[in-house]
């Protein structure tokens, strides 16, 4: 059982605290977790290294303007941190980030990570259409609760891994009671111990994984299978893929703000998929029509093939598109069936190497010679 | 702003200047613009033809370039949405070479433009392509349309039959004065330049008839081949098209003014980009963004850990993504003289910013200052490859012109 760090103070409030403390005592260079920007509701990460502005964080509020493990990415992509830095990111986050330092994308060191029990976020056009400033308290109330509100996005509404995976410090909130009134911090790893030690709060020891846990994991696979309905394969088929995609503009904003894509020059991008005069021709000759410009499905199902193995269902993707795309909800599909097929979960352990880069010789020997 | 004395774009000023040939649409504009292209196709006018289709069993449009006439029986070729800006697809047609098969491209006016700009950018070859542009009765918005596309047709419908409610259409189409023929007077008198080909008209044809205005060679070849004669002069056209642009012209004024008093200054302008998560869609949707790798994306912009820390110390925090304002700026300054104001970007961004009518504003002031009209005229060089001595010398120093003072003497004075 964790020792866990309990502070009285409600749960965002107190890990504020928490965190400019650990400022204060120069325990950390800087915070790296989300701070607010306007009173319309729209929040930033942001790199804080002066306390006093710590006030203006909101490290648990329910937006993901982008997946963090992409922005700890590009700060650690040219080496590990310098300095010691605590970053707060929510589950999915701190899974794209560490298949990311699986692609030499980024370094651990030097950074205390620490997550949440997370209650999933709200889609960005929350934003705009007022959902999220609306629904905010009837959030925190369905976390406490450990429920399923309805203006979750989609993928957290089916998400099962609300739970992190090697995190320094784990935020406790689906399912603590008295979130208003207290904050705990479940203190998975000797450095989050030390960083800890005389910080404002009291020790005692708990376990995360409760029954009120396991029992919303459930109710979440459940929700994520009626996710897939609709894309299941013997119905929906090719001909349901064209359907889907129909409207994309491929604007390929979906790669952009994807963690996992992080190629600087997508190949669908390249000149590899640029069409001549002659190739216009000769698929005219054959079809009849082309689709301009070429290749909407064939990116699609390329950009699944190059990531769909480490898809973290974040539901970015989705969330960017902007022809409302479920691009999520079929990634996240494909993406679990690989999973399965690999024995993998994307983002579990940065020691479990990635499928495709690893060689067993007897592996999938039904589909070869 | 834009017209700053300068005679008027459309060109409804010169009565008569255009003859048009009519063709009769009883049974509607599409079916009446389908009988138009399917006829030129088989009647080998063209061997093939860009248009947007609808997929079926979707309510989605994709451009698609066909040769199989068949395939009409989908095309919509006026969609109630700009999908992929029409000059985007263009270039991704045409830009590595002449097409083979002798082709005709139906655009919106606003697509029409960004086509002659990419054009200028070298991103297209026009030289086996006839540009038809037809009269544009604006777009609604694309993800409004794809959430409830039954309500969304029936809008578009009632700007067809022109009695639709502007608050319908996107902002940038509500004060866009650029929706028909586009040419400036110069184009007219010199009877070169054109922009389109071959313009459509319906405008105050209630319905009735479509109208064919040859411009170009090519579009003279296009009404021949179609057996027609453009010999009529068409005043009910004119007199719409001139009622309809001096409306949006002022409709735009009042607009640009309340929208230039909300964002300007540092702050106002900051503010409007708050919400921006560095997608960069509307880039990717810009048709004249064409780079194939924006500077913004490339490696020139990363920074070591050190840098975020030292750049975070200064104000005690930093935003990431990073820089997303100088993006927004960056590409401004890249493309701003050659924006078209067909909002493109605005219907692509996730954060509903409302990038377009920024853009569209520093767009009208920018190519004021340059007296350049981007899209109306091919052989109008784009401002900045363009140099002439006697231009902007109020920022030279020392400044010998007289006009204007140099900033030395500017700053005195305040």
């Amino acid at each position: 059982m964790p020792s866990v760090l309990n502070i009285k103070k409600g749960v965002e409030e107190g890990l504020q605290l928490f965190l400019e403390s650990l400022l204060r005592e120069k325990k950390v260079a800087g915070v790296f977790t989300l701070r607010k920007i306007n009173e319309e509701g729209a929040a930033a990460y942001t790199l804080i290294t002066d306390p006093e502005q710590m006030q203006q964080a909101v490290p648990l509020y329910p937006l993901m303007p982008m997946n963090a493990g992409k922005a700890l990415s590009s700060y650690t992509l040219g080496g590990a941190s310098e300095l010691p830095l605590a970053a707060v990111v929510r589950p999915c986050e701190l899974r794209a980030f560490t298949e990311l330092i699986k692609r030499e994308q980024g370094h651990r060191d030097n950074l205390l990570l620490i997550s949440v029990s997370c209650g999933g976020v709200f889609p960005l056009s929350s934003l705009s259409n007022g959902t999220l400033t609306q629904e905010l308290p009837a959030y925190w109330k369905a976390a406490q609760n450990a429920e399923i509100p309805t203006f979750l996005r989609p993928t957290c509404a089916g998400c099962e891994h609300f739970l992190p995976f090697q995190a320094d410090i784990t935020v406790g909130v689906m399912g603590q009671k008295d979130l208003d009134k207290e904050c705990n911090l479940f203190l998975n790893t000797p450095k989050a111990e030390e960083m800890a030690s005389g910080a404002p709060g009291s020790i005692t020891s708990g376990d995360l994984e409760t029954p009120e846990i396991q029992a919303v994991r459930k109710e979440r696979a459940a929700q994520r299978l009626k996710l897939f309905e609709p894309f299941a394969a013997q119905d929906y088929g090719l001909s349901g893929l064209v359907q889907t995609f129909a409207p994309c503009l491929s604007c390929h904003g979906c790669s952009t703000i994807c963690p996992i894509c992080y190629c600087t020059l997508c190949d669908f991008d390249s000149k590899t998929h640029e069409y001549q005069p002659t190739s216009y021709s000769i698929e005219l000759d054959q079809k009849g029509g082309v689709r301009i410009p070429p290749g909407t499905l064939f990116f699609h199902t390329g950009r699944m093939v190059h990531m769909a193995v480490s898809c973290v269902n974040c539901g970015m993707c989705s969330d960017v598109c902007p022809v409302n795309i479920p691009v999520a909800t079929i990634f996240s599909k494909v993406g679990d069936a690989l999973a399965k097929e690999f024995e993998y979960v994307a983002g579990r352990d940065a020691e479990e190497e990635l499928p495709l880069g690893t060689y067993k010789v007897d592996e999938y020997s039904e589909v070869g010679e | 702003m834009m017209e700053k004395g300068k005679p008027t774009t459309q060109g409804v000023k010169h009565k008569n200047s255009f003859m048009s040939a009519s063709y009769p649409a009883e049974e509607g504009l599409p079916k009446a613009i389908r009988a138009v292209l399917t006829k030129a196709l088989e009647g080998k006018v063209f061997e093939a033809l860009m248009l947007p289709l609808k997929v079926p069993k979707t309510e989605a449009y994709a451009w698609t370039l066909l040769d199989d006439a068949g395939l009409l029986e989908y095309a919509s070729l006026l969609p109630p949405v700009m999908t992929v800006q029409g000059g985007k697809a263009l270039s991704e047609l045409t830009k590595h070479g002449e097409l083979i098969e002798k082709t005709a491209v139906l655009l919106r006016p606003c697509e029409i433009r960004a086509a002659v700009e990419l054009f200028k950018l070298k991103q297209i070859n026009p030289d086996n392509i006839t540009l038809i542009s037809i009269d544009c009765p604006g777009a609604v918005p694309l993800s409004a349309y794809l959430a409830d596309p039954e309500k969304y047709n029936r809008e578009f419908q009632e700007h067809m039959e022109e009695k639709g409610k502007e608050e319908s259409l996107r902002p940038v189409c509500q004060v866009c004065d650029k929706f028909s023929l586009l040419a400036p007077a110069e184009v007219i008198e010199e009877k070169e330049g054109y922009a389109a080909d071959i313009h459509i008209g319906f405008l105050g044809q209630k319905g009735k008839q479509l109208l064919l205005f040859p411009l170009t060679e090519k579009g003279r070849v296009m009404v021949e081949g179609l057996g027609l004669k453009a010999e009529s002069p068409a005043e009910s056209w004119e007199k719409t098209v001139e009622t309809m642009t001096a409306a949006r012209r002022k409709n735009r004024q009042a607009v640009d003014k309340d929208f230039l008093s909300r964002i300007s200054g540092p702050e106002p302008f900051s503010e409007v980009f708050d919400a921006c998560i560095n997608c960069h869609n509307c880039m990717r949707a810009c048709p004249i963004c064409y780079c194939q790798q924006c500077y913004y994306d490339s490696e020139s912009v990363r920074l070591s850990s050190e840098n975020y820390l030292a750049r975070a110390k200064k104000r005690g925090s930093l935003r990431f993504p990073l820089d997303t304002l100088l993006f927004h700026l960056g590409r401004m300054s890249h493309m701003v003289l050659s924006c078209v104001s067909c909002g493109a970007c605005e219907d692509a961004c996730p954060a509903s910013i409302p990038v377009g009518q920024v853009f569209s504003l520093v767009g009208d002031q920018t190519q004021a200052a340059f007296e350049y009209v981007p899209g109306v005229d091919r052989r109008q060089p784009l401002p900045l490859q363009a140099f002439q001595e006697e231009e902007f010398c109020e920022v030279e120093i020392p400044c010998e012109c007289g006009e204007g003072q140099p900033p030395s003497e500017v700053n005195k004075n305040a």
